[in-house]
């Protein structure tokens, strides 16, 4: 997911979620998957599969995840990618190929009846089905929480809408975000402790760069979208960047090429995204729709998702005193 | 005119209890005592004090009013040694306060009311439920919470007749009952509140441990909470918001 190359260059610093405040455009499919591997690691799979079978985990991650942005009165906008990049179906169709693989391992791990294989596999093997796309956008309508469908990029899309300033984060994992141009970027929105904040102002100036030597920078290093160059990794890059000035300098001083280096720029630089989107921001979820349709339509098990739904109705904001004045 | 001598933990107290909510503050100089009131700028937390006369070694007032930067004066109370007495002298016409302890001169400026958030008004609550305890109780209380959420839910249980303190968090949960036995008093009535931790911390480093604590609390109102301070002489009203459901 991403890459985490980039993790060396990116000036990251742990944020208190109280310190956070107003809109993060989530990257929709990146923060399901997290809770798609958590909860298929850590629960039985009865609790959240239907009698025909059908895995919904992700209603599960749902309740879960949702609480904590409104607990800390933060609106959650969730961005959910649009078809493919062209470029982008060379990696989509590799991971397949592994979730394949995977898929063989576990088959021979549930014969063994090796538990801790089984649950790392299960793990591995998740992905955003069809029923998991569309319950997703049902559960967060019925909690109010915006969708927002981005033309390609969920990530892309999340960080334009923060540029042009309806969002104050954009909420993902993936390191690209930064080269998506995301001015500050919340990671880690799914772990127990506080989220890490990814500045990009920050990062441009701590190494000296422009947002497009940074991309340069990155397809050297490899992204999702393409291969890097053989034995380039953070620290060569962002010295032959600061050498030679951009990417075509760089390749051209070491003989060396990248393949679709011009597209994956492009693709950086003038994502797909759109202007065509709204939402609100005050939220108000209806709980018991929401509870009707993960536990009565979909048969998740109801104790499993009682907690996060307790916790989104008891969600409170601060009032202030002169209410009472 | 302001003419006053006073221990400095009895300044001490006085400005930690303030300086929990506000940087600045408006102090009334009047014939009886001081008077002090603020509220934080997100007009959550507000704090009412009043220090008598008798709390001061000696104190001559006759209704002024000046302006102080809190950290400016902690500082230099934490000039004294405990024992200690310092003393001021407010000087009308260069509006700055001549303060002495023990040969040490300090001569501050202060800061013009005006300039000063504007003070709140008393918000008139009619709180059915009060508890009695122990600062020490509040204290241990608010730790437990803070150790798994950022939120703490204070309530009165009707029918057993229990104080109860709730906080819970994304795995751990927290829950303290104090009875009857267990506080100084309690007057039962429906309450239930959920406060910001991160002012109740703050308020709760003033409250001294080997204080008694009054809490009244309503059903989504505000908590009101007082105790005195030295000997009696000071006393401090907290009031805090609370988080409210989005309806």
């Amino acid at each position: 997911m991403g890459n985490a190359a980039l993790r060396d260059i990116a000036v990251i610093d742990d944020v208190p979620f109280e310190d956070i405040e107003g809109v993060v455009a989530v990257d929709a499919h990146n923060w399901l998957y997290r809770y798609l591997t958590t909860t298929v690691k850590w629960t039985s799979s009865g609790k959240y599969t239907t009698t025909d079978g059908t895995e919904v985990a992700n209603l599960l991650g749902i309740v879960q995840g949702v609480p904590k942005f409104f607990e800390n009165d933060i609106v959650p906008v969730m961005v959910f990618d649009g078809g493919p990049s062209e470029l982008k179906s060379d990696e989509i169709e590799s991971r397949r190929e592994q979730r394949q693989t995977y898929e063989d391992q576990l088959e021979v791990a549930r014969e063994e009846g090796d538990q801790v294989a089984i649950a790392q596999l299960e793990s591995r093997t998740q992905r955003l089905t069809e029923t998991i796309q569309e319950t997703s956008r049902e559960l967060f309508e019925r909690l109010d929480v915006p969708v927002v469908e981005a033309p390609a990029e969920g990530e892309a899309q999340a960080a334009h809408m923060v540029r042009r300033g309806d969002a104050d984060y954009v909420g993902s994992e993936d390191y690209d975000a930064l080269l998506f141009g995301s001015p500050l970027t919340l990671r880690q929105l799914t772990s127990k402790g506080d989220p890490e904040l990814m500045d990009l102002d920050a990062t441009l100036a701590h190494h000296d760069l422009t947002l497009e030597q940074l991309i340069d920078a990155a397809i050297l290093i490899g992204t999702d979208f393409n291969e890097g160059v053989r034995g380039i990794g953070p620290k060569t890059a962002l010295k032959a960047i600061g050498e030679h000035g951009d990417m075509w300098s760089v390749l051209e001083a070491r003989g060396e090429s990248v393949e679709y280096g011009d597209r994956v720029r492009q693709l950086f630089r003038e994502p797909n995204v759109t202007d065509d989107y709204e939402f609100e921001t005050s939220l108000e979820p209806d709980i018991e729709a929401a509870r009707a349709y993960v536990v009565d339509e979909w048969g998740v098990d109801a104790d499993e998702v009682e907690r996060g739904f307790e916790r989104i109705e008891e969600s409170a904001v601060q009032s202030g005193l002169d209410r009472w004045t | 005119m302001f003419k006053a001598i006073v221990s400095a933990e009895t300044l001490t107290s006085t400005l930690d209890s303030i300086s929990v909510l506000v940087d600045e503050c408006k102090i009334h100089l009047e014939e009886e005592g001081l008077e002090i009131r603020a509220v934080d700028p997100a007009n959550v937390g507000m704090v009412d004090l009043s220090l008598d006369a008798a709390a001061f070694e000696s104190y001559e007032a006759d209704g002024g009013l000046i302006g102080v930067d809190l950290s400016r004066l902690e500082d230099i109370a934490g000039m004294a040694e405990s024992g200690q007495l310092i003393q001021f002298e407010l000087d009308e016409e260069t509006r700055k306060l001549h303060i002495q302890i023990d040969g040490l001169e300090y001569t501050l400026a202060l800061i013009d009311p005006d300039s000063i958030r504007q003070e709140p008004d008393i918000p008139d609550l009619d709180l059915p439920a009060e508890v009695v305890l122990e600062g020490k109780d509040l204290n241990r209380s608010v730790t437990a919470a803070d150790m798994v959420s950022d939120h703490i839910a204070l309530g009165v249980d009707e029918t057993d007749e229990f104080f109860y303190v709730n906080a819970e968090g994304d795995t751990d949960d927290v829950h303290l009952e104090l009875t009857r036995d267990d506080l100084i008093d309690l007057q039962v009535g429906p309450a239930r509140s959920l406060f910001s931790l991160d002012y109740l911390k703050d308020m709760n480093k003033a409250i001294p441990s080997d204080t008694e604590v009054t809490l009244a609390l309503g059903e989504e109102f505000p908590i009101k909470m007082y105790f005195g301070f030295a000997e009696g002489d000071g006393q401090v009203t907290y009031m805090l918001a609370p988080r409210i459901q989005s309806d």
